[in-house]
């Protein structure tokens, strides 16, 4: 009998299991459902994510030549507390900055909508590099938690992120610029 | 030996019990007859507004899954309604438990149609994600396998605990693929146009139903927990119809397109990105 209980239970284990599965994804469905589809881009959210980011101070944040100096100067017990601390902030740049890219991805597919060639142009781009600036920002958290783990260990700079970064937000910039042209241009058609 | 027990129930309860308890049974029927026919009526309504709105074309896979589950129900209904003596019940049996093959292959076909319709905009989506999306379902597919190896089912007849099992691993990968389309776009910030969104919602709600219910199936099989699954099943059915026919016939939402914000706004927006380019 015991033989019997040892052999069944596992299978029935896996059925509840399973079933269990597939009631928590009926229960993100009926969430992702009742909460709607993506929102509609929204500038002011754009803009307020941007706003919250330094890029400047990420740039520091992550750099190597700073990482070394620190190193050599601090004991190794304070340099490891500092790393951890640098790390942990240069993630929450990070984190911001893939939000961000999700918020200038929802404007690009926007702009795409235009009737003004010059702004779909522009949103085709924008998007393109808010969405790899997205996909950019799970490796580079993955390797800040690493960082954040394990201070001791010798960070490599990250570079791509920050490109991809300034590319984006030089594409956003151009599709402001389209924007007021295009009102500009109304505004002078109608007078 | 049956009928005798048959019998002696009947004798010591009242007519009144008996009546109640016929009562009871006709309802029960009458409810599953309800919940079996009605999705597939909403099914034929559903192929004449695809049709008529030519979205057979957008979306020919759902198209054919749509068309393929009304020429499906038609012979499985007319079988059930054979008494067991002119092949009736094992007939049903065979039918019904040989009609998944297609039906899996459909519903992958929709998967990829419904992502095809999600990436449509972005070049680098359509490699990247796709990509992503292989890697998923590969995942999927061998937790699928290894589930069917350790966990076969203990179904006492082995062809049906055989198709359980597979549809089981099916509707795991089709649940997965789904969920994770749907957490990606959010996560990208990717618009839905209404219709895939729908189809995906429906599908989604039939796979994670179809996972619990085959992972029943293949470990119990009393009257009482196949007439229970048998109910929920055709019920989800309904639910994914009304969910399919809600978003075909709501009007497609246009996001409104940077154009439209006001001057200052636009302004606001070029000054912070010149501080943050002379930064």
């Amino acid at each position: 009998m015991e033989q019997g209980i040892a052999t069944v239970a596992p299978a029935v284990i896996a059925a509840w299991t399973l079933v269990a599965v597939g009631l928590s994804a009926l229960a993100v469905l009926v969430y992702v459902a009742i909460y709607g589809r993506t929102s509609p881009g929204d500038l002011e959210n754009a803009v307020q994510a941007f706003r919250s980011l330094d890029i400047e101070a990420f740039r520091n944040l992550v750099d190597s030549d700073e990482e070394a100096f620190l190193r050599d100067h601090l004991p190794p017990g304070k340099f490891r507390e500092i790393k951890r601390q640098r790390a942990w902030a240069a993630f929450i740049y990070s984190w911001e900055a893939g939000r961000a890219a999700t918020a200038l991805a929802k404007v690009g597919q926007a702009a795409q909508r235009s009737p003004n060639p010059g702004i779909a142009a522009s949103g085709v781009q924008l998007s393109e590099s808010a969405f790899r600036l997205r996909l950019q920002t799970i490796p580079a958290c993955l390797h800040l938690l690493d960082a954040v783990l394990l201070p001791g260990r010798q960070t490599r700079s990250l570079p791509p992120l920050v490109d991809q970064y300034e590319r984006a937000s030089e594409t956003l910039f151009r599709i402001g610029r389209f924007s007021s042209a295009g009102q500009e241009l109304a505004r002078s058609e109608s007078a | 030996m049956l009928a005798i027990g048959w019998h002696l129930v009947l004798s010591a309860i009242s007519w009144h019990e008996v009546l109640s308890a016929m009562i009871a049974i006709s309802w029960h029927m009458v409810l599953f007859l309800f919940l079996w026919i009605s999705p597939h009526v909403l099914l034929g309504v559903l192929a004449v507004i695809l049709y008529r709105r030519r979205l057979h074309r957008e979306f020919p896979c759902f198209f054919a899954l749509v068309l393929y589950e009304i020429a499906v129900f038609v012979p499985l209904f007319a079988l059930s309604l054979l008494p067991r003596a002119a092949g009736g019940g094992w007939g049903y049996a065979y039918a019904y438990y040989a009609t998944p093959m297609l039906r899996i292959a459909l519903r992958f076909g929709v998967i990829d149609e419904v992502s095809k319709d999600l990436f449509r905009e972005s070049r680098f989506l359509k490699v990247a994600a796709r990509r992503s999306l292989q890697c998923v379902t590969g995942l999927l597919i061998a937790v699928g396998v290894l589930l069917a190896m350790f966990a076969p089912g203990d179904n006492s007849i082995k062809w049906i605990a055989g198709v359980s099992v597979v549809n089981r691993g099916a509707a795991m990968v089709q649940c997965g693929l789904l969920l994770s389309l749907l957490l990606f776009s959010r996560f990208l910030g990717l618009s839905w146009r209404r219709l895939a969104f729908g189809i995906t919602l429906g599908l989604g709600a039939s796979a994670s139903v179809d996972l619990a219910i085959y992972a029943l199936r293949a470990e119990f099989i009393s009257q009482r927990w196949t007439e229970f699954l048998n109910l929920l099943s055709t019920g989800t059915d309904l639910v994914c119809v009304l969910i399919w026919i809600g978003y075909v016939l709501a009007p497609e939402h246009t996001p409104a397109s940077p154009t439209v914000f006001p001057d200052d706004e636009v302004n606001t927006w070029n000054r912070e990105l010149q501080q943050l380019l002379r930064q």
